[in-house]
């Protein structure tokens, strides 16, 4: 049987572009917000009033009482973060997120390993140093190239996607 | 730069994922919960109740084995954080006591008369002396008719055994610097003077007793003079002599609160929470006492001390 002798079709890869890897850290954190933080959200509903504005509680959160719980619980919750983001990207290079926006993590070198996924994530650890990354992450990212963070750039991974050109 | 890996997205792993996490999610916050002794329903009423059960102590320890105990720490804490609570617009303070410590009973008071909140006493079986100084600092008092109030009055009453240490041969050394150094000690009898500055002062702690019980109740203070023998009232007699305001209970007390606040109230008990630090040294505590106590026994309870402690 004869084929037809259509154009090759050939990929290659390269940075996701900015609007599909914010899009994939929203539907990320909205995941993660709605079921793996699910325990400390209800725990803070019942700690703060419902009517309470927002300094209020804040202001309430800081008191003496909680501020002990709120360090330990805030610790704990950029815990379980990183672990959304190590287990997915680990084994299958994508989040949530990331699948439905069909970008990929991946290493500078020959395979992706535990410790460059943390490196990648410090950013969500609320304590000091790594809550500067809060600003030089985003800032990394609008202006290089490559659009990596920091936090990649010392990981040694970025966020990419694959083009396809047709000949 | 490693390839591109063609797409294995798994859902039945990231669903397994976020079960997991949201699993440990849950372990985590009960454990920190525990840890941290936060009491997440503390925030949920709109009036806290905080109860005063058992002799009245200035530790921090509010139980002593299997006896309850008001810490003048823990309740001035809990009165506090109810104050500072804006959700909570009364407090009811459920007194079963018969009184303890002076200067932890005042603590209290004042912390009750600080608040900036309606303030209702509720006097349950006892609310004497010490309890019913504590009482007496808040805007309403509730006691059923059959309620033990009043006894104000100061004791320091104490053992004193120098004829037992005697009979058994046993002498008291006495090596003091300062006269009074050892006044009170149970190995040898108090001398006149001694006890005339001990009533002295009883007299003093009653009197000022006597004017903050007056103050509180806005009564007259030569009034509440006359009545503070240490004689004990029933709830009904006291209700006579303006000791209490109103005979009841829990509704009563409720009751007041939702007149004067014009509020539907919920309550929601105020009380120290134990973190599993806490629970472990309770139950080592035991324990602990308990083989003391039988070390104890074995030697034949051979050397008594005491010292003397003033009551209300």
């Amino acid at each position: 049987m004869k084929r037809l002798n259509l154009p090759k079709e050939s990929t290659f890869i390269g940075p996701a572009l900015l609007w599909k890897r914010i899009a994939a850290f929203f539907i990320d954190m909205a995941i993660i917000n709605l079921i793996v933080l699910f325990p400390f959200r209800s725990l803070f509903q019942n700690i703060v009033p419902k009517d309470y504005s927002f300094s209020e509680a804040y202001k309430l959160l800081s008191s003496t009482n909680y501020s002990s719980f709120l360090t330990s619980a805030s610790f704990i919750m950029s815990i379980l973060i990183i672990l959304y983001f190590l287990m997915l990207e680990r084994k299958m290079s994508q989040t949530i997120g990331k699948m439905l926006m069909k970008v990929y993590v991946v290493s500078d070198n020959k395979e992706l390993k535990a410790w460059q996924l943390i490196a990648r994530n410090l950013v969500f650890i609320p304590i000091f140093p790594f809550v500067l990354l809060w600003v030089l992450d985003p800032l990394f990212m609008f202006f290089t190239k490559t659009n990596q963070r920091l936090s990649e750039i010392l990981g040694k991974t970025r966020v990419v996607e694959r083009y396809s050109l047709q000949q | 730069m490693n390839k591109v890996p063609e797409s294995n997205f798994k859902w039945g792993y990231a669903i397994f994922v976020l079960f997991l996490l949201s699993i440990l999610g849950f372990l985590l916050v009960g454990i920190i919960s525990l840890f941290a002794g936060v009491d997440v329903e503390s925030l949920s009423g709109n009036v806290a109740l905080i109860t005063l059960e058992g002799v009245i102590v200035g530790s921090d320890d509010s139980k002593f084995l299997f006896e309850s105990r008001v810490s003048s720490t823990d309740a001035v804490e809990l009165i506090e954080k109810a104050d500072k609570n804006p959700n909570i617009k009364a407090i009811i303070l459920e007194i079963n006591s018969p009184g303890g410590s002076a200067v932890a009973s005042e603590e209290i008071a004042n912390a009750v008369r600080k608040t900036n909140k309606t303030t209702v006493a509720w006097i349950r079986e006892v609310g004497a002396s010490g309890g019913y100084w504590i009482a007496s600092a808040a805007d309403h008092i509730v006691a059923n008719r059959v309620s033990i109030t009043g006894s104000i009055g100061v004791i320091a009453s104490y053992l004193e055994f120098p004829g037992l240490l005697e009979e058994y041969n046993v002498t008291y050394q006495r090596l003091v610097s300062g006269k009074y150094k050892d006044i009170g000690s149970p190995f040898r009898e108090m001398t006149a003077e001694e006890k005339e500055i001990f009533q002295q002062n009883l007299d003093e702690i009653r009197d000022y007793f006597v004017s903050e019980v007056a103050k509180n109740r806005n009564l007259n203070k030569k009034d509440v003079d006359k009545i503070a023998n240490g004689l004990f009232y029933l709830g009904v007699q006291a209700k006579e002599l303006g000791l209490v305001d109103e005979l009841g209970g829990k509704g009563e007390a409720i009751a007041y609160v939702e007149g004067k606040e014009k509020i539907k109230a919920e309550i929601v008990e105020y009380k120290k929470e134990e973190g599993l630090l806490d629970i472990l040294g309770d139950v080592m505590g035991k324990q602990s006492f308990f083989i003391g106590k039988g070390i104890g026994s074995s030697l034949l309870n051979s050397k008594i001390a005491s010292t003397i402690s003033i009551s209300t």
